[in-house]
């Protein structure tokens, strides 16, 4: 869809637009109510046990380690902690659902009324836009159904269905928006932004591909400067930050068309086509559903003190936004860079164990290294930062070398790609290689005197005016030497012979 | 106590003590309870399922115990029935109901577990109304259980088939499950001693739930120091039930013999006003109180007004969790299953209008109807405020008083299918022994009176403050000190003979 069809529609209807998302919690070692563990995929029902099967009998017992999780969010997130809080069960019947009632959060949430902050836009167009967090609550994740005899596994013609429950029972948190959010870029900033506090918290690794982070969107738009709002169609299967964007856009402008047609936009759940690039209403059996919420009577509701919440606070890790404001200030990194490298985690905890091993004064070249070479070799070998190879140290000692004058860049260059083969230091490859840049006056100095004697010529030219002759000296001495002179110290020995 | 005539006339205290002094083999005390059953239970069907191999396997470990000279544990050999709503590995947990008919444990419950690491042995499953819906033990699938007082006459429920089982001596002690009532009421019904113990002193893990905030598992047992023993092996936090409670457990077994000196008593009069408390019943409580009286305790007045809408707190709450609990008995994972579904819906209501019985849809309609949108604040709401009422009144009275007295249920045993079509009557069964189950607190029934006419057993009921079940039995045994009452139902004087 032409982008300019969106800026259109947007100059005449706001978009008014509110983002639901589920995010699982995979870093913890067990379910929400089990000790199953969470991990994605694996033999169909091989991560099971009575309570996540819902067997005769069995009970939940809160996963500790997920409550604290889901208030660590809250906290990082700006929002207040509930003092006293507790588990409802949301009843309906599905077959991925083993008890047939999910155990969700209702009208106690542990974390309300929280902002993010979100950057949009580069350059001079850049701006911060403030959006509401109305609910941070934990759940349970359902299990998986897979449809066998239909069309790419959907429901729809299916002979037949299976369930695997590996997935059941994984805690899952959930965060609703207020409908602060204005365009798609800012959906999809919101998401991106989320996401890398989310895995700053090491609370989740927000895979959007395996769904371990699931965004919904409430959607509808108005006449520029009217207050009522308008009907919302509810967005799901956005598999990705790009997809969140584009049928936020397509659906932004379907409603508007459908307005201007003279149509009315009807409430309904859509789901994004991202092959056919365009949302389209579920067969919708749109019953209102009656959850029958009522409070989980397996529990004990639970009762956060100050100091219980103060101990979660301190365990809040550096936010990527003020990681990005440290490196700016403290490193002088331009913001673009360090907005890059601290939304990253492993990529800043390299960046920063290299920044101590080679100092902070070297921090800038540190960081076009990271951002340059290692990321360049990072996507060519599909390594993750912690096992490419590369350590810390190594890059900190490469970069000393050059400051050092040592090698040149270009040389350091080709360390780099040697390093990154064979392990080695690339103090040990410089020495291996003989590639240690001669920055001796002395040596240089005898080059030149020998250079400028083969060739009067030139000295005359060069004396007589054509100063531009110099470069070219250089290279002859550089030629002499290999390659090996420091051609800074080869410029100056150089200038002193011939301007003498 | 008269000395015992038969190996199954022995109380668990006596079996174990026998197996520890070598004069009673655990297989002689298993197979006695066998024997029992295979003569009885076609006339009593207090069982669903009896279990024979896991019984002698049990016994056989204990008998290897003794003949190794180890140290043996406190209900070494003792026979023990099981209500069928608690999972035991090797058998079917089956609720009484047709959708689990066919249901193998995967797992044993905790209470189980305990009571069987204690040394118990495990004779089998015992019958029930379905999903423990009821007072009669009528609304079984597999048919009514008899008490072994009058054959015509129904146990109570819903742990009816755990009752009659101790009453009937097919077993020694027994464990049920307690919602409103249905260990006491049943105990009442039949002679024997039952306990509710304080809600988290035993751990709910593996017990099929019907009410998640009310049921707690408990003992029956012929004597109170057996129910004691009971008690004392299946009490304590389980790390698998967040609602179990990290209580220290005293040593009920202890206390028995103190006495009830300057025991604060508070005789419920209200609750003996009613209308429907028989007046052999009342006449029963109030001899009860004047015994303790005599022993030495001080025995006063007390009135719990709110307790009576205790009855319609229970028939909001109970439901409505119930409807919850049950929504997982749906055909698809396990238990009963429509063969030509057409759909995944056709399947879950064919599957469940198949498998349940009309008291389990009744309830699951009543507990679904009160959660719904725009009834939930009159029904569930305000029998919530109900609840908390009640609990405060309870506090009140246990300033002033260490117990309360009052009877178990408002008669005596009914005739099977008396009060089958009048759901409201036999609501009415449990009238005493909901508002504990409301407040979490303990009660125990004990004996205290055959009626004159018809020679039915008369229960009583001690009511204690939360986790003080200690004092509770120290009461309860005082009084079966003091009234040695023979509760030998016809039906095992026949077979003495
Ligand atoms: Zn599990």
């Amino acid at each position: 869809m032409a982008k300019d069809r969106l800026n259109e529609v947007l100059e005449r209807y706001e978009a008014v637009i509110g983002l639901e998302i589920h995010t699982e919690l995979t870093s913890l070692n067990s379910k929400m109510f089990c000790g199953c563990p969470v991990e994605f995929g694996g033999e169909p029902n091989t991560r099971v046990c009575p309570v996540c099967l819902g067997m005769p009998g069995a009970l939940p017992v809160p996963n500790q380690a997920a409550v604290e999780a889901t208030v660590l969010a809250g906290l990082a997130l700006e929002c207040e902690i509930a003092r006293f809080s507790q588990f409802h069960r949301k009843n309906y019947f599905y077959p991925d659902m083993p008890k047939n009632y999910q155990i969700s959060q209702y009208d106690l949430p542990f974390c309300a009324h929280g902002h993010l902050d979100v950057e949009v836009g580069e350059g001079d167009a850049a701006y911060v836009t403030r959006i509401g967090i109305t609910r941070i609550h934990l759940e349970e994740d359902t299990g998986k159904m897979i449809h066998v005899g239909g069309s790419e596994g959907r429901i729809a013609g299916a002979d037949h269905s299976l369930v695997d429950f590996n997935r059941a029972g994984t805690p899952l948190i959930e965060l609703v928006t207020e409908p602060d959010i204005r365009t798609p870029e800012e959906a999809r900033r919101f998401a991106q932004t989320l996401r890398t506090i989310f895995l700053a918290l090491g609370i989740s690794d927000c895979s959007m591909e395996e769904g371990s982070m699931r965004v919904d969107a409430n959607v509808s738009i108005r006449p520029r400067g009217a207050v009522e709002l308008g009907t919302k169609a509810e967005v799901k299967n956005m598999n990705s930050f790009k997809a969140l964007h584009d049928a936020l856009a397509y659906e932004i402008v379907r409603q508007a068309d459908l307005v201007d047609a003279g149509g009315r936009v009807v409430q309904e759940t859509r789901h994004w086509d991202a092959a056919a690039k365009r949302t389209s209403a579920l067969r919708s059996k749109e019953e209102a559903h009656d959850y029958r919420y009522f409070p989980e009577p397996d529990m004990v509701p639970f009762e956060f003190t100050e100091e219980w919440i103060a101990a979660i606070r301190e365990r809040l890790p550096e936010l990527p936004a003020a990681r990005r404001d440290r490196y700016v200030q403290t490193f002088g990194l331009p913001k673009h860079d360090a907005r890059l490298i601290a939304e990253d985690v492993p990529l800043a905890q390299f960046f920063e164990q290299a920044v101590d091993a080679a100092g902070a004064k070297l921090a800038k070249p540190v960081a076009n290294w990271v951002l340059g070479e290692l990321s360049a070799h990072l996507n060519a070998t599909g390594a993750a930062v912690g096992s490419c190879g590369i350590t810390p140290e190594m890059l900190a000692e490469l970069v000393v070398l050059v400051d050092e004058g040592t090698i040149s860049g270009k040389q350091a260059k080709e360390v780099f790609a040697e390093m990154a083969e064979s392990g080695d230091m690339p103090a040990a490859i410089v020495e291996r290689r003989g590639m240690r840049q001669v920055s001796d006056t002395g040596a240089i100095e005898a080059v030149v005197v020998k250079v400028l004697a083969e060739h009067p010529a030139e000295v005359e030219s060069y004396r007589s005016g054509k100063s531009g002759l110099i470069g070219w000296f250089v290279g002859q001495v550089m030629r002499e030497m290999r390659g090996q002179a420091n051609p800074a110290v080869v410029n100056e020995v150089l200038k002193q012979h011939l301007d003498q | 106590m008269a000395e015992p005539r038969r190996i199954v006339d022995m109380t668990g205290a006596q079996i174990a003590d026998a197996i520890a002094r070598k004069e009673l083999s655990a297989r002689e005390a298993a197979e006695a309870a066998l024997a029992e059953i295979e003569a009885l239970e076609p006339r009593v069907h207090a069982f669903n399922q009896v279990t024979p191999e896991l019984a002698l396997q049990a016994a056989e470990r204990i008998d290897a115990m003794v003949a190794s000279g180890e140290s043996l544990p406190p209900l070494a050999g003792v026979p023990v029935a099981i209500k069928d709503n608690m999972n035991l590995i090797g058998t079917r947990t089956t609720c009484s109901s047709r959708i689990l008919e066919n249901y193998e444990s995967v797992y044993t419950c905790t209470a189980v577990e305990r009571l069987l690491a204690a040394g118990a042995v495990p004779v089998g499953k015992c019958n029930m109304d379905e999903f423990a819906f009821g007072s009669s033990t009528e609304n079984s699938a597999f048919g009514p259980t008899r008490n072994p007082w009058d054959l015509e006459r129904v146990p109570g429920g819903s742990s009816g088939g755990s009752a009659a089982a101790v009453a009937a001596r097919m077993a020694a002690v027994s464990l049920g499950s307690d919602t409103g009532g249905s260990i006491r009421q049943p105990g009442a019904l039949t002679g024997t001693v039952a306990v509710k113990p304080t809600y988290g002193r035993v751990s709910r893990y593996g017990l099929v739930a019907f009410a998640s905030s009310l049921d707690q598992i408990g003992p029956f047992a012929r004597t109170v120091e057996d129910a004691a023993a009971v008690l004392q092996a299946i009490a304590g936090k389980d790390p698998m039930d967040a609602t179990s409670v990290d209580e220290p457990v005293p040593d009920y077994r202890a206390g028995l013999e103190a006495g009830v000196e300057g025991l604060r008593v508070g005789l419920v009069t209200d609750m003996l006003e009613m209308e429907g408390c028989a007046g052999e019943v009342r006449a029963a409580v109030e001899n009860a109180a004047r015994v303790l009286a005599d022993l030495g305790a001080e025995v006063g007045e007390v009135e719990l007004p709110m307790s009576r809408h205790g009855l319609s707190a229970y028939y909001v709450i109970g439901p409505a969790e119930a409807s919850s609990n049950l929504a997982r008995f749906d055909g698809i994972r396990y238990g009963h299953r429509v063969k030509d579904a057409e759909d995944v819906l056709d399947l879950y209501m064919r599957s469940r209008a198949e498998g349940f019985g009309p008291e389990t849809i009744r309830r699951v309609m009543l507990g679904t109807y009160a959660l719904s949108a725009g009834y939930y604040e009159a029904y569930y709401g305000q029998a919530q405020k109900t609840r908390t009422l009640i609990i405060r009144e309870f506090a009140d009275a246990f300033e002033r008083f260490d117990v309360l007295l009052t009877p178990t249920s408002p008669t005596v045993a009914f005739g099977i299918g008396e009060k089958a079509s009048d759901p409201l009557a036999m609501y009415l069964s449990d009238v005493y022994t909901i508002p504990l189950n409301l407040a979490g607190l303990p009660g125990i029934s004990v004996p205290v009176a055959l009626c004159s006419e018809s020679g039915l057993p008369i229960g009583a009921q001690i009511a204690a403050r939360h986790f003080d079940e200690a004092t509770m039995f120290r009461a309860a045994a005082a009084l079966e000190r003091a009234l040695g009452l023979d509760m030998t139902p016809p039906l095992v004087a026949e077979r003495q003979r």
